[in-house]
């Protein structure tokens, strides 16, 4: 029995001797990046979206091509349904396990706020994470994805305050992370006005009923009222005040919400909706980049509708190949890093050009829309946060 | 930030209509629950997935087939009976001699399964849902009320009464009833006590579809809409479990309650409440509002 | 016999981490905290047969209990945290235990269902304490003059304090004590009409199962380092049910062997993503199919009994 256990424990660590690659996740032909993301829980259709629909795709196209420099890129993802110590798990393997040369696209805050101090100990970048919340911001290996929430506050009431001139707002939130965060920025972008939130409700993640909230929030009068949801608790808010017949007050999705998911939910009562838009529309609008992505979705992917999540992780495998394209044959994380801070003026076809530098945020920008007619309608060009 | 002005009757009054409506839907699931609690004495953990995959499956009707709600209702229901005979026939079943924990477990692996299942057929978006009722809001005195709101209320207590008279009248439910009181005097009175294991699940499952085919607008159709379950289970409990009054009771308690916290009471607790008051109300009523404390026999 | 089997064990146990990869030495920490909390849970459901879905509201509780600590007052030894952890825990276990007693199968389970969400509330709403929606990260704890920077280092003490609550465990169900759990269990009657007092057997029951998932707590802040009202959820405290029936009610060995497999699936199966709770399903059906009473139960059957049972 003894010499048994002895000779499993000797196989195993004969096993377990890995081979030491120059730089993780880059060998002769291939690039391995990978990430934790939802593919069960709440966010499973964002997170199969922006992976599978998104990064993927784009690395489609460029492995057909050939490649980066002569390498394919490989992708892993691992699913941890939004628990923060399963994303943390995931990560580490893929580190310590797969190797991969750089982390992509993860999702939620909770899960890419627990991997960050183990991610930056062991120097691999984080590209691209799909959240808002600023508590990723100035960090070496991080490199934003999504317009952050302070950034997103400050263009809507700029352009709500200053040339639209309204004065009493409130606020819908969601009572996690990401509603919280822009619920402290609004509080700070008003209090640059001299003004204060009227009101504000929030809502539980997954509930069915919001008629309270709303209720509360058409008794305070606001002029302006923020909806920081995911789109289905935005849509019953938006079908909620239509049945109380509360029409005196502007309704406004965050950057993240601007998305055509509410629209199809909410249908007739979205009409007359504004918010800040953090893409051109996906599905008609007329931009090289954009006209792009539809062609190769069909091509490759018929079945799924094109959408903001798919074009955000199409984007971001943009990016990638674009910086390790600039990093040349001999990529290394750092290269990488130095080749995205170089990014100037980066014509995508989808977004302004883009200009990097050393704050590491790749999305700064957003644009008003009006919902008319069931669609997105521009209102302004594209605004500026700085 | 100022808090608003007081609410007049006409919103509060909207608000606990509207509260009533979600607790109606807790009620059914609740009802859904108790079903096959009463028979089987397990607790269907895949009850909220069975619910959801029927109606995905009417959705499916709706656009294949162009069918107007009320046949796409049918084919929910059909679809849940199926899924219910088919899964208690060649999961449980099997299961019957094992503890009540061990089927726990597999009712809990149906659901995960059945889940997954829904996202890889249908993907796990959010769909849009036609309901039965109108969307212009009914004037009832000063306040104005979702038409969606009272035909939920309406059809969950219709349900209800149709329940009832199952299990008083027929011999189905009298068999079911004899079964939940004592299932081995049931058999030696000749009544197949697994053919009303049958019957609870394809009871219940059909109750859940119609649940679902109503709720579906005002939740929306995904994969996560099985989770309203949960609640199910917290309004059983709170009526008393295995009492099908209390299960009704329980849900619309639960559903006010969960509407009027947010209205009266800081953010900060407000979501604790129907929680609190459900301990508060077991610790004072153990076996739930309409429940009684089962005496035991030495 | 036995000693060979645990001799051999113990071989494997204390030489893991030279044997095996990083990333397995973490899992094996995760392995063995989880079974803490299973070994607790089970003293609770598979001894008292009162079902709980609330212990990762327990396990909440331990891990920010311990992480304040850590954070507030760095000087003190991390035994001492571990042990503050599990005090504060099962203080509130004696407080739901309590009110409890009088609740039996589903409406206790409902009371803990409640209890775990509630928990999760009142860490979102102390933000002043927790940090609420914004997680907490837990600073590397000290042993001594040593800080426990590395997975091997946290893994030995996970495992060392996962020992020491395994024999606490034998002990307790040895005893006199644990005879009149495990009578309770079997009817609750018939051990008041032999003398076994319920009321107070039940509530140590609650106190102990919420001392050790409180300390599994403390564990799990130390060796994940970052905690959120996210990380505990309901669908937590199910698993942990799984993990005591897959394994075997009343079994210490069962809970542990509970432990492993539902913890190694659930990573295992990572990679599997959209497919993940479909295959971790159909593996608990076919486990509770094949395997009724769980893995203890089938492992009784192919070995004869030895003696009294574990």
């Amino acid at each position: 029995m003894i010499t048994r256990s002895i000779l499993l424990f000797l196989l195993v660590v004969a096993l377990s001797v890995s081979r030491a690659a120059a730089e993780p996740g880059v060998s002769d032909t291939e690039i391995v990046i990978g990430g934790s993301n939802s593919f069960s829980g709440p966010l499973a259709y964002t997170g199969e979206q922006i992976t599978k629909f998104g990064v993927d795709l784009y690395l489609r196209v460029v492995n057909d091509a050939g490649g980066i420099h002569g390498r394919k890129v490989r992708t892993i993802y691992y699913d941890d349904g939004y628990r923060p110590q399963d994303s943390v798990a995931n990560t580490k393997k893929l580190v310590e396990q797969d190797g991969v040369f750089a982390i992509i696209i993860p999702q939620g805050s909770p899960p890419v706020v627990a991997t960050l101090e183990y991610l930056e100990e062991h120097k691999v970048p984080m590209l691209f994470p799909y959240q808002s919340s600023p508590v990723t911001r100035a960090r070496r290996y991080v490199f934003q994805g999504m317009t952050l929430s302070d950034r997103s506050s400050r263009m809507m009431i700029d352009y709500l305050a200053g040339p639209r001139k309204y004065k009493k707002f409130a606020a819908l939130y969601q009572d996690d992370e990401y509603g919280k965060s822009f619920l402290a920025a609004f509080e700070k972008d008003l209090g640059r006005f001299g003004l204060k939130l009227t009101a504000a409700e929030s809502v539980k993640r997954g509930v069915t009923d919001v008629s309270a909230q709303i209720a509360k929030l058409h008794a305070a009068r606001p002029e302006v009222t923020f909806l920081v949801l995911v789109p289905g608790p935005a849509a019953q808010a938006l079908r909620e005040r239509q049945k109380i017949g509360w029409t005196d007050t502007l309704m406004v999705s965050t950057g993240p919400l601007t998305d055509e998911k509410y629209l199809a939910l909410a249908t007739d009562a979205a009409n007359g909706v504004e918010g800040l838009s953090l893409w051109p529309d996906p599905a008609t609008s007329d931009l090289q980049g954009v006209k792009l992505y539809r062609a190769y979705m069909v091509k490759y992917f018929p079945k799924n509708e094109p959408n903001r999540y798919s074009l955000a992780g199409y984007f971001a495998g943009m990016l990638f190949t674009e910086a390790a394209m600039r990093a040349g044959r001999n990529l290394t994380r750092e290269a990488l890093i130095t080749a995205l801070e170089s990014i100037k003026g980066f014509e995508s076809g989808i977004l302004p050009p883009l200009t990097i530098g050393r704050d590491h945020e790749t999305q700064k920008q957003g644009f008003w829309v009006r919902v008319e007619k069931g669609r997105f309608t521009p209102l302004t060009d594209w605004l500026k946060s700085e | 930030m100022g808090e608003g002005a007081p609410l007049t009757t006409a919103a509060l009054a909207h608000v606990v209509v509207s509260g009533l409506a979600t607790g109606s839907i807790y009620a059914l699931m609740a009802l859904s629950l108790v079903i096959i609690y009463n028979a089987t004495r397990t607790l269907n953990f895949a009850q909220g997935e069975m619910l959801m995959i029927s109606t995905f499956v009417g959705w499916t009707a709706l656009q294949l087939l162009r069918a107007p709600l009320l046949v796409a209702l049918l084919v929910a229901v059909g679809a849940a009976a199926l899924l219910a005979w088919v899964l208690e026939r060649t999961i449980i079943r099997h299961a019957i001699s094992a503890t009540h924990f061990d089927v726990l477990i597999i009712t809990l692996g149906l659901s995960l399964m059945l889940r997954s299942a829904a996202g890889l057929l249908w993907t796990h978006d959010e769909f849009p849902f036609p309901s039965f009722f109108g969307s212009r809001p009914l004037g009832v005195g000063a306040a104005r009320v979702a038409p969606a709101s009272l035909g939920i209320i309406g059809a969950s207590l219709a349900l209800m009464l149709a329940l009832g008279a199952l299990f008083r009248w027929t011999r189905l439910g009298r068999a079911m009833r004899a079964v939940a009181q004592n299932q081995r005097a049931a058999r030696l009175m000749g009544i197949s006590v697994e053919r009303v294991y049958s019957a609870s699940w394809i009871l219940a499952a059909a109750v859940g579809a119609v649940a679902g085919v109503l709720i579906a607008p005002v939740v929306f159709l995904s994969s996560q809409m099985g989770l309203v379950a949960i609640n199910g289970f917290t309004a059983a409990v709170l009526g008393g479990f295995g009492s099908m009054p209390g299960a009704v009771v329980g849900g619309m308690v639960l559903g006010v309650l969960e509407n009027l916290a947010p209205l009266y009471l800081p953010a900060s607790i407000k979501h604790s409440v129907p929680f609190l008051v459900m301990i508060t109300i077991l610790i004072v009523r153990p076996g739930g509002l309409f429940g009684r404390v089962a005496t035991r026999k030495v | 016999m036995r000693a060979a089997a645990l001799g051999s064990g113990a071989v494997v146990v204390l030489g893991w981490p030279w044997a095996a990869p990083r990333y397995f030495v973490f899992l094996a920490s995760l392995i063995a905290i989880n079974a803490i909390v299973a070994i607790g849970l089970n003293l609770l459901t598979g001894y008292t047969n009162q079902l709980s879905f609330g212990h990762a509201g327990f396990l909440a509780i331990g891990a920010y209990a311990a992480a304040i600590l850590t954070i507030r007052a760095p000087l003190v030894p991390l035994p001492v945290t571990l042990l503050a952890a599990g005090l504060v825990t099962a203080a509130v276990g004696l407080a739901l235990g309590v009110p409890c007693l009088r609740l039996e199968g589903l409406y206790l389970a409902m009371a803990t269902l409640a209890f775990g969400f509630v928990v999760v509330e009142a860490i979102l709403n102390l933000d002043w304490l927790t940090r609420g929606n914004d997680g907490l990260r837990v600073p590397a704890a000290r042993i001594g003059p040593w800080a426990l920077t590395t997975d091997t280092s946290r893994y030995y003490v996970v495992v060392t304090v996962a020992a020491l609550l395994i024999l606490a465990a034998r002990n307790i169900t040895r005893t006199r004590t644990g005879r009149a759990l495990l009578a309770v269990r079997e009817s609750e009657i018939a051990a008041q009409a032999s003398g076994v007092h319920l009321a107070a057997y039940k509530t140590l029951a609650f106190v102990v199962s919420a001392f050790y998932t409180g300390v599994a707590g403390g564990l799990f802040a130390l060796v994940v380092g970052f905690l959120s009202p996210d990380s505990f959820d309901v669908f937590l405290s199910v698993d942990f049910v799984a993990m005591i029936i897959v394994g075997g009610l009343g079994s210490i060995l069962g809970s542990v062997m509970g432990a492993a497999v539902i913890t190694t699936l659930n990573d295992s199966l990572a990679g599997f993503q959209s497919y993940r709770p479909l295959v971790f399903g159909a593996i608990l059906i076919v486990s509770m199919l094949f395997m009724p009473g769980g893995i203890a139960s089938a492992l009784h059957k192919i070995q004869p009994r030895q003696g009294d049972r574990a």
